[in-house]
């Protein structure tokens, strides 16, 4: 439906225990909810008709709309909650097949992989509320539902202003398992656990689709040795191991380890990293899944990703077509 | 992470241990065999175990009204709690205590405890004890998500943060204060979120995957033996049965909520896990389980034949002994 946009806010970003293993701050949900009404209000003022919101165990969005006069119809789009990330996956399934023209999601780089692989080809506005999140960015509530509310209103062309973005698929002999936006990592047989990663001595290749100085995790490991933007079409594969430069990397936010780097290389799309089992992934920083010895995975980075808003190239573009803008002689009569 | 496969095998079975003793002692107290209520922790054995895997026997713990799998984790005797249980002699307190008040000093359990929250300024006085000892000894204090909103808990929070005690406060969060769901008596959804409030940080972690309650704790543990003060541990959990018993039906809980936290039992998480791993197979899985069974059994008649306490004793173990 035109002018609608879908929200997914993730009631459980920012809380894990890299709180405990390095100095991450803490998200708490009532900010969650005084971001996601900033961004209804945005939203409002876009002239969006229609929202749709994964529901949570928070009442994120409830929440947030309970203190607004808000224009649009809000309306959530599943039924059962599990809490945990198969609620994202599903609730941008729904949002998807509804013909939502924009998604808006609170949370770091997990929720975001967990909304790809959901829906792939709604436009996302990504904002930062996770730990050291290199794919959400750290923007204005309020110019985040604007930048939405322009691409629903017909204000932004999301083919210039929300390019596809590069993920890395991943296959267990042979067959697809799953994606990552920024990096997958391969650790030495261990357990998935506590899901973030720490141990860097455990990590034996990272594959990044962006690797840029200035982040934090393994997207900055790769941003010293061979930075790579989200532009470029292709991706970086470090082996880690004595032989070659030693990064003193922030690995976690406010955890700096030294890391040595055996090999360093750039990496085509489509070409394809094998890993022999055993092997536990991280994907996205967080540890998911083992494979056993006698399996083999590859992984391979494309530009098939969802696409991602720029909100500043979206509000320039809807800038110049009018959006917000009324006849000033009109605004001075009426006011 | 690095742990043994004997230590794997060891909280496995541990864990089978609590549900076990559990199991039994839940229809034991229907056939009037146990004396007195039991609060049974069946559904929740991955936080007690993954926690009490990363202490050493001269750490302390303190322990709630759902205490069993505290005492079972950190090593408790199994056959002088069931005769705790069965008001026996040879029981923890000799017969006089009965579930919420057994202790095992030895082990660095100073008790289970009948009142809520009423663990948490105990286990700020044992941090403040293994401060000052300076052994490298640390306190993890057990609550609940119904003790979480009790003052006596946000005292002892804010003591040890102040003092930088070696605290280790982990918050059993099973959804459920008595009969009330937690939704209805907290504002926030992590009750962890409250740890900074208090200067400490404060993690979630997934409760039904004793690993990940390790990790989070082996990390704790670390900081307070380092001597940088208290952290905060909420394992998210659920209890299968009711508050007191086995399940009465007393205030339903919806039956997909139910059925969802059942799918993901600590238990058989943990237990295919090491078998994908070739730590245990399922033969020997099994062949733990029906040991820990033949223990628990065992446990029972040792509490049947055991003596009643004489009522000489009744006056015994009320005050200490003052030595000078």
């Amino acid at each position: 439906m035109p002018g609608t946009v879908g929200i997914i806010a993730n009631p459980a970003s920012g809380k894990d225990i890299r709180r405990l293993v390095a100095h991450a701050s803490v998200f708490n949900n009532y900010e969650k909810v005084s971001i996601v009404r900033r961004a209804m209000v945005g939203l409002a003022a876009a002239g969006v008709e229609r929202v749709l919101y994964m529901p949570d165990t928070f009442h994120i969005c409830t929440k947030a709309a309970a203190e607004l006069d808000l224009p649009f119809v809000l309306e959530p789009v599943a039924d059962t909650l599990r809490a945990d990330a198969l609620d994202t996956v599903r609730a941008a399934t729904a949002i998807e097949a509804a013909g939502a023209a924009a998604i808006l999601s609170l949370g770091g780089d997990g929720t975001n992989r967990a909304i790809a692989k959901g829906a792939r080809n709604v436009p996302l506005v990504a904002l930062s509320t996770g730990t050291n999140n290199v794919f959400p960015t750290m923007i204005e509530g309020t110019v985040a539902g604007l930048a939405a509310g322009a691409i629903a209103a017909g204000a932004a062309d999301p083919a210039v202003v929300a390019p596809r973005c590069k993920w890395i698929e991943l296959a267990v002999d042979g067959i697809g398992r799953d994606v990552a936006l920024i990096d997958a990592v391969v650790m030495a047989d261990g357990f998935v656990a506590s899901r973030a990663i720490w141990r860097i001595d455990r990590v034996r290749e990272v594959v990044l689709t962006r690797a840029i100085p200035d982040a934090v995790g393994m997207a900055s490991l790769g941003g010293f040795v061979g930075p790579v933007s989200p532009e470029d079409d292709w991706g970086l594969h470090l082996t880690l191991g004595q032989g070659g430069p030693c990064v003193t990397a922030p690995i976690a936010p406010g955890l700096f380890r030294p890391v040595p780097i055996a090999a360093v290389r750039r990496l085509e799309f489509g070409a394809r990293v094998a890993v022999a089992g055993p092997a536990l992934f991280a994907l996205d920083g967080e540890r998911e899944f083992t494979i056993r010895d006698g399996e083999e995975a590859s992984l391979y980075v494309t530009r098939l990703g969802p696409p991602v808003v720029d909100a500043h190239r979206c509000l320039t573009a809807a800038q110049e077509v009018g959006f917000l803008r009324s006849d000033i002689t009109a605004a001075v009569q009426s006011g | 992470m690095d742990l043994s496969n004997d230590k794997l095998i060891e909280m496995f079975t541990r864990m089978t241990r609590i549900r076990e003793f559990d199991e039994r002692a839940g229809h034991l107290t229907e056939e009037a065999k146990v004396v007195g209520s039991v609060h049974l922790y069946v559904g929740e054995e991955a936080s007690g175990v993954g926690v009490c895997a990363t202490l050493n026997d001269d750490d302390y713990i303190t322990s709630t009204h759902r205490g069993h799998g505290h005492l079972l984790a950190k090593g408790g005797d199994m056959r002088k709690m069931f005769a705790e249980l069965y008001a026996k002699s040879t029981g923890y307190c000799h017969g006089k205590g009965g579930s919420m008040h057994m202790s095992d000093l030895d082990l660095g359990i100073l008790g289970a405890n009948g009142i809520l929250g009423a663990g948490a300024p105990i286990a700020a006085g044992a941090g403040f004890a293994c401060k000052h000892r300076a052994r490298g000894q640390v306190t993890v204090c057990f609550f609940g998500d119904g003790a979480a909103s009790e003052g006596a808990v946000h005292e002892a929070m804010n003591l040890a943060a102040t003092w930088k005690l070696p605290v280790i406060f982990v918050c059993e969060n099973n959804l459920y204060g008595e009969f009330m769901a937690y939704s209805s008596q907290h504002a926030i959804d992590d009750v962890s979120d409250i740890a900074q409030g208090y200067g400490m940080p404060g993690v979630a972690v997934d409760g039904q995957d004793v690993l990940a309650v390790y990790e989070a704790a082996f990390e704790a543990v670390g900081r307070a033996r380092r001597g940088d003060g208290p952290s905060f541990i909420e394992t998210k959990t659920y209890r299968y049965y009711d508050h007191v018993g086995r399940d009465y039906g007393v205030v339903p809980r919806p039956e997909e909520e139910v059925n969802y936290w059942k799918s993901r039992d600590p238990i058989d998480i943990f237990r295919a896990t090491l078998i994908e791993r070739d730590v245990l197979s399922d033969a020997s899985a099994d062949a733990i389980t029906q040991s820990v069974r033949d223990e628990v059994e065992a446990a029972i008649k040792f509490a049947e034949e055991s003596p009643e306490p004489e009522v000489s004793a009744l006056l015994e173990d009320v005050y200490t002994e003052v030595t000078a």
